[in-house]
């Protein structure tokens, strides 16, 4: 009896002891939550993500991540709810950077994270673009730049020579529309893929300082570069360069006609060098090159337009975590996890170009002497909605567009004051 | 005298009990109501009170939130964006009354009339767009309308009807409004058909089989006995058919974003807009505070003039 009484009291001494050390592993594990936009999971488009979420569990045992992917708007929905209440915070979540990111940081949600991150290896655009007031608050791993998606088996069939110039621009619109085929895909209906090829059209007439200026309010909204730039936009869409109903088709549908072969350009964001480099997607020969200069004209074709296409900000919480924190933007910067992506320009040196398309992109954004914003994401919050609903009416024939303009700016001059 | 005595000695006792009784019983009528009360006071009274408060601020949801009196309302009177949005709303709930309405009336009238074995079907085909979720509809109403690959232009391809293969129905300013509207009528008609035939198929049969007797022709029938005896249904499906166009926001949001500009912008939408887009708070409780006091509006003058009508 007595024997298994000291049995039985050993025995429950070693489960004590058990179930304390396991407790102390499980006290002793730090919870970091992000906030993401996509699913870790088999998509093409996912991979940076499943690897950076499966490398940084495997990488820290002692860290419990919880990664919630909230899609888009859901992502940018809850960040700003959560932002305005001031409660429930992650500790990291993505983020694009520019004036949104720098709302938070101005209302104290954000984490100054500087001196660990300032001297990550990566582009100085894509540190820019997570930076606000000289303080860095995360990692741009991946950046996006516009340019023009040429459809080459289309431009090789007619003969035609990739254009380096708005006037050749022009002359190989005209010789495709002779050919039955559309020259530009656009997809207007969802808004905001109007504005890359116009900040271009407005930095080819006024250079970087067209926008800059008008944002700064050294310039109005309606200045000549700006109304020039409209001019010819609308003058393209009377033309046909669009098709017949831009305004009826959304962005995915300008993505068909591009991997279709009934578009041949496409200005936009080199986030879809993947889709239009998967064989699966498209079978035509798909190129990248930069957009095309005026002449006499005071944009470059250096000059070019881009942001974080994928970033991680951190907030205030992130002081209870610094280490994790640290540690997660670390391994987001790593090339071991970049390499997993299939298309979008990474930031981080030593990484791979993953196809064609991506280095034909890579290789514009490397001669970018200038890089300036999405103007939808670098403006103030207030006044970039009415910027995208007034450039979709840009392709409208009868839409007056200097009063556009002019109706924009005095939006702007209620948030953000009148032009000095 | 003795008898009265009798009646004054027992009065006090049964005061006492009656008074017992009326205290108890409210109580237990306080218990029963208070749920309801705070329900209502929660998460309704004290929401409009908040939105009403919000209206008169500026805040972006981050920073400090500044009074700035009526400037939100003045503001929002000044703006395109929301003037189309409040002509396009006035526009919906006008056609929603003229179009879907009668529309929903005569479909469940048909119906509750003019019953054989294809009726049961009907009403499950006409109340099945009623609850599928708004961003299905949409998506079936843009790939209807979608241009070069919707229903609308591949049939027209098919018969070589290319003037109607080029509309662009959801792009062209005057169309957009009209194409989402015929996707509205589709998704919500089937609603009104199904309350309307509940309030047809209560009148008597007995009336119908004396008005038949009396050699009423199924207008007739509609005209004189059907329409004055349902009125009230009209009138609460009219109320609610306003309402709805009030604050409609998910079909135009889903399938053109309130575009081509402006041209199907609601005020709906513009309170999203305003709130989740550009983080203007208090405009957007302000449009929240237009939306609601439209609503009232019209209902006042639906009940007043129904009231009327019965005082008649």
């Amino acid at each position: 009896m007595f024997k298994s009484k000291k049995a039985f009291l050993a025995l429950l001494l070693v489960v004590a002891m058990l179930v304390g050390m396991f407790s102390v592993t499980a006290a002793s594990k730090v919870k970091l939550v992000v906030w993401g936009r996509d699913l870790p999971d088999d998509d093409p488009a996912h991979a940076y993500i499943k690897a950076l979420i499966e490398g940084f569990q495997a990488k820290n045992p002692d860290i419990d991540l919880e990664y919630l992917a909230l899609g888009d708007p859901g992502l940018m929905d809850k960040t700003k709810v959560a932002m305005a209440n001031n409660r429930d915070l992650p500790h990291i979540f993505q983020s694009w950077g520019g004036s949104v990111m720098g709302g938070y940081a101005d209302a104290g949600r954000l984490y100054d994270l500087t001196a660990e991150l300032k001297d990550i290896p990566g582009s100085a655009a894509a540190q820019q673009a997570m930076t606000w007031k000289g303080k860095i608050y995360g990692v741009a791993p991946f950046f996006a730049i516009a340019g023009v998606f040429v459809n080459e088996d289309i431009f090789e069939k007619y003969n035609l020579k990739v254009p380096t110039t708005i006037a050749e621009m022009e002359k190989v619109a005209d010789t495709l529309l002779a050919n039955g085929i559309q020259p530009f895909a656009v997809g207007a209906r969802d808004k905001w893929p109007v504005l890359a090829m116009y900040m271009y059209l407005v930095n080819r007439f006024g250079g970087m300082e067209a926008f800059d200026n008008a944002q700064a309010r050294k310039a109005r909204f309606d200045s000549e570069p700006m109304v020039k730039a409209a001019q010819l936009y609308q003058e393209w869409a009377k033309r046909g360069y669009f098709g017949p109903t831009p305004l009826g088709e959304a962005y995915g549908d300008a993505q068909q006609l591009m991997a279709t072969g009934k578009a041949a350009m496409h200005v936009t964001g080199s986030w879809m060098c993947a889709q239009y480099g998967d064989p699966s997607f498209t079978d035509q020969k798909i190129g990248f090159y930069p957009f095309p200069v005026l002449e006499g004209g005071k944009g470059k074709a250096t000059d070019v337009m881009g942001m974080t296409d994928i970033g991680f900000a951190a907030t205030r919480m992130a002081a209870e975590n610094k280490d994790a924190v640290v540690r997660f933007m670390k391994y987001a910067m790593s090339v071991e996890a970049c390499s997993a992506e299939l298309g979008r320009i990474c930031s981080v040196p030593g990484v791979k170009a993953p196809n064609r398309l991506t280095e034909m992109a890579s290789a514009v954004f490397a001669k970018a002497e200038a890089i300036q914003f999405w103007w939808d994401q670098d403006l103030a919050p207030s006044i970039t909605s009415p910027l995208n609903d007034t450039l979709q009416q840009f392709l409208l024939p009868n839409s007056n567009v200097k009063q556009l303009l002019t109706n924009y700016e005095m939006i702007v001059e209620e948030f953000v004051g009148p032009a000095r | 005298m003795h008898k009265n005595a009798k009646t004054f000695a027992i009065m006090p006792g049964k005061n006492r009990s009656k008074k017992k009784r009326d205290w108890n019983e409210l109580i237990f009528k306080t218990l029963l109501l208070t749920p309801a009360v705070l329900f209502l006071v929660v998460f309704m009274y004290y929401p409009i009170e908040e939105t009403f408060r919000l209206s008169m601020t500026r805040s972006t949801g981050l920073g400090p939130t500044v009074f700035v009196g009526f400037q939100n309302y003045v503001r929002l009177f000044q703006n395109e964006e929301f003037l189309m949005g409040l002509k396009n709303v006035l526009r919906w709930a006008f056609w929603s009354v003229v179009i879907q309405i009668p529309f929903s009336f005569f479909i469940a009238f048909s119906l509750s009339v003019f019953k054989n074995r294809i009726t049961k079907p009907l009403r499950v085909i006409y109340y099945l767009a009623n609850v599928l979720p708004s961003a299905i509809t949409a998506m079936l109403g843009r790939f209807v309308f979608a241009p070069r690959h919707g229903v609308i232009p591949s049939l027209a391809n098919k018969f070589n009807w290319q003037w109607l293969a080029r509309i662009d129905f959801l792009g062209d300013p005057k169309l957009a409004f009209w194409s989402i509207f015929a996707v509205a009528t589709w998704a919500y008609c089937g609603f009104y058909v199904i309350y309307l035939m509940a309030n047809i198929e209560q009148i008597p049969k007995d009336i119908r089989e004396s008005a038949q007797l009396d050699g009423a022709t199924p207008w007739q029938y509609a005209r004189y006995i059907v329409i004055p005896m349902t009125s009230y249904a009209i009138r609460i499906v009219s109320i609610l058919c306003i309402v709805g166009s009030m604050k409609i926001f998910d079909l135009p949001w889903l399938m053109t974003t309130g575009g081509p500009g402006y041209a199907t912008s609601t005020l709906g939408i513009v309170l999203y807009k305003s709130g989740f887009v550009n983080w203007q708070y208090g405009r957007a409780a302000a449009v929240g505070v237009v939306i609601f006091l439209l609503s009232l509006f019209f209902t006042i003058i639906q009940f007043s003039l129904q009231r009327k009508e019965s005082d008649l």
